[in-house]
């Protein structure tokens, strides 16, 4: 289902015309593998270039929290500085360890990048943007980002030292508990959608987020969500992973370059990607505010393209994730553990009986008031 | 308290706290960088008067310091970074005294102490807040404290003599 | 065309990784192989259209049963330090024994591969139908209830075991 109004901003229209023109002057084939080709390249560069925009968002915004400029010296405004240093980055040495295992130490970061990449062709960016659309969306997601730990438990072994051992243990341990979180609260939205696929989640939230929706249970399945998705990307309080005052620098400690920069890269794309997911899921993703009725409104604020709406929202929960990551101490580990089995974990659970009663007895928003949403 | 009721107000109050926490970093975001931005702002740095950089020998309009070249710098300075070399003058009416010749300080190896200024009887060193030290090899951080030319001032300003003689 | 180069490649893979993985002597090393052989055949049920069963094989095997192999080999103390070669006639007789297991699951499926061909018609299977053939009351439903009762049964062997040992 397609919108009604017009929209002259849109990406898909240039893919539409791309893929038209293709047809025309070449065979099936040729036209699906170019394209396959044309979607895994644009993908590749969205992830770098999102990551080197991160990366100064998060310096920038860690600043103004800790009442600094942040990087101010490359480029206006510093905005070249992390273009700076992934060139330092490619440019350095690929340091080998001695009697480490060569083999696993070499294919642990591609474990974490190629987990990340998966989930993050999963992502709906716009209509019409969107790599990977399964009708099981939310278990495709969930199922592929749990690759990224084995990379992370791989780099500790291999690494041949104690320090990167620990964190790797911790980050196993913190990321196998919050996991359960993070699906149960994507499954509580499932049950309220009624869909896994993400497509369609989006258009059943055209009028209504699903934040809103199931009130009560979504909003705190919202913030199970975001809890866990922060513990799963290793930052924020729950970074003792990578804690530096008692492991350097944990799992990644040994690794020097461009390994050094996939396991950054993936870190800082985790993030954008328990972002975009919480945006698809929650708050509408690329779909524009809409009121029942309204026809004006909906007019204009379809002439805003759906790819600014998903990236504005998902720009205000990243925001969020700075902003807790910057306030917050470290916890402990038995404190982290403490906080998932003892107090996420049921509350999740009582949480998705909850939405199923909601959704059984129609207590949803869309249920009580069908005219308004 | 049962552990029921515990558990859950451990946890209202555990989310109030977060809440407090993420209030007081929101109103940090807004607050006024504090980051001195050294280059540019050459003009309205300032400085502590307190702040040690650079040993210095005040001179006088009449190019006159008020070292006596006694030495006691050199005694106390920790790190021999001091070296006050002396030469013996006769002065006009036929004494024999002791002037100071050169009166040399190596910043590379001073730990600004301090402890040659407090015991200065004569107050004739003190350190300055000029912090823009660097330079290009380390022979620069040598210094000669006493101008060309300098003499030491006289206490009674009647007898001071017109022309410095030499020898 | 492009299927079949898929399904070499993937083929390829599972063989390879698969003798790998109980050749190689150090454990870690067997248990990424393994790894690779259980992606290898979550990439055959992408290739198949079973999307749910790719999912669920990702995340049971790779994502949750291999991390607890990882886990438990990195608790263990120096694996694979003292591995000895088998006798001789035991790597004989565990070669045959493997060849005519072989043999045999090969002539089954070699011969039964049309009829489940003919079985499995439907294509797209849907989440929907799924939670309907788990949860549903109608015939070729009602499938959780059966699948918690063999928890049941591991339940009884369990605690079968633990009375057999008390004595």
């Amino acid at each position: 289902m397609s919108l009604n109004y017009s929209q002259p901003l849109e990406i898909s229209n240039l893919t539409s015309w791309l893929d038209a023109a293709l047809r025309g002057c070449l065979a099936e084939f040729w036209v699906l593998l170019i394209e396959f080709v044309l979607v895994a390249v644009v993908l590749l560069a969205a992830y770098a270039v999102i990551a080197l925009i991160l990366i100064y968002a998060e310096r920038k915004i860690t600043a103004f929290f800790q009442a600094r400029f942040g990087p101010n010296r490359v480029g206006k405004w510093g905005l070249l500085q992390s273009v700076a240093d992934m060139i330092k980055i490619l440019l350095k040495e690929i340091i080998k360890i001695n009697r480490s295992d060569r083999f696993l130490f070499f294919v642990a970061p591609f474990f974490m990048i190629v987990a990340s990449m998966l989930t993050f062709g999963a992502v709906p960016f716009g209509k019409g943007l969107h790599a990977i659309d399964f009708n099981i969306g939310v278990l495709y997601v969930t199922a592929v980002s749990s690759l990224g730990i084995i990379g992370v438990l791989l780099a500790g072994w291999s690494s041949n030292n104690k320090y990167s051992m620990i964190g790797a243990m911790r980050s196993g341990a913190q990321f196998v508990s919050y996991e359960l979180s993070a699906g149960f609260a994507l499954m509580t939205i499932v049950v309220l959608a009624g869909t896994m696929q993400f497509s369609a989640m989006i258009e059943g939230q055209r009028y209504c987020w699903n934040i809103f929706n199931g009130h009560i249970s979504s909003i705190i399945a919202f913030v199970i969500y975001l809890i866990s998705g922060h513990a799963e990307t290793n930052r924020g309080p729950f970074d003792l992973p990578e804690a530096e005052s008692e492991l350097t620098a944990g799992y990644h400690t040994e690794y020097s370059g461009l390994q050094f920069g996939f396991f950054y890269l993936a870190e800082y794309l985790n993030m954008f990607i328990i972002a975009s997911i919480a945006t698809t899921v929650f708050l509408g993703g690329y779909m524009p505010i809409q009121v029942h009725g309204w026809e004006g409104f909906n007019q204009i604020m379809t002439y805003i393209p759906t790819y600014i709406w998903f990236f504005g929202k998902t720009a205000v929960l990243i925001f969020l994730s700075l902003w807790v990551r910057w306030s917050f101490p470290r916890l402990r580990i038995d404190q982290l553990l403490n906080l998932e089995w003892k107090y996420l974990l049921p509350i999740n659970l009582v949480n998705i009986l909850l939405m199923v009663i909601l959704v059984l007895t129609g207590l949803t928003l869309t249920d009580l008031f069908p005219g308004l949403f | 308290m049962s552990s029921v009721s515990k558990y859950f107000s451990g946890l209202f109050t555990g989310i109030k706290s977060l809440l407090t926490g993420m209030g007081e970093t929101w109103k940090e975001l807004w607050t006024k960088k504090v980051t001195q931005q050294y280059p540019e702002n050459r003009d309205t740095l300032v400085i502590s008067d307190r702040f040690r950089c650079e040993l210095t020998m005040p001179h006088d309009e009449n190019n006159e310091h008020a070292c006596t070249s006694c030495g006691i710098c050199q005694m106390n300075c920790p790190n021999g970074t001091i070296r006050v070399t002396s030469k013996t003058i006769e002065t006009e009416d036929g004494k024999k005294k002791k002037i100071l010749d050169t009166y040399n300080w190596d910043l590379g190896m001073c730990t600004f102490c301090n402890l040659c200024v407090l015991t200065c009887p004569s107050d004739a060193i003190k350190f300055e807040n000029t912090f823009e030290n660097a330079v290009f090899t380390r022979d620069k951080l040598k210094q000669q404290l006493n101008h060309e030319g300098s003499k030491m001032r006289e206490k009674k300003k009647e007898v001071k003599p017109v022309e410095p003689k030499a020898e | 065309m492009a299927q079949q180069i898929i399904f070499f490649i993937l083929a390829v893979v599972i063989a390879v990784f698969s003798v790998m993985a109980v050749t190689s002597k150090h454990i870690i090393r067997s248990a990424t192989y393994l790894l690779f052989v259980l992606l290898g055949t979550a990439g055959l049920y992408l290739l198949l259209g079973y999307n749910y069963l790719f999912a669920v094989q990702i995340a049971v095997y790779a994502g949750g049963v291999m991390v607890l192999f990882i886990f438990a080999i990195l608790l263990t103390n120096k694996p694979g330090e003292d591995l000895r070669k088998e006798l001789a006639v035991r790597r004989y007789a565990a070669g045959l024994t493997a060849l005519v297991g072989l043999a045999f699951c090969g002539h089954i499926i070699y011969y039964n591969v049309k009829r489940v061909s003919s079985l499995v018609a439907q294509s797209d299977l849907t989440p929907q139908q799924l939670g309907h053939t788990m949860m549903g009351t109608d015939k070729y439903q009602y499938l959780l209830p059966f699948e918690t009762i063999s928890i049941l049964l591991l339940a009884c062997i369990v605690g079968a075991i633990m009375i057999a040992r008390k004595r």
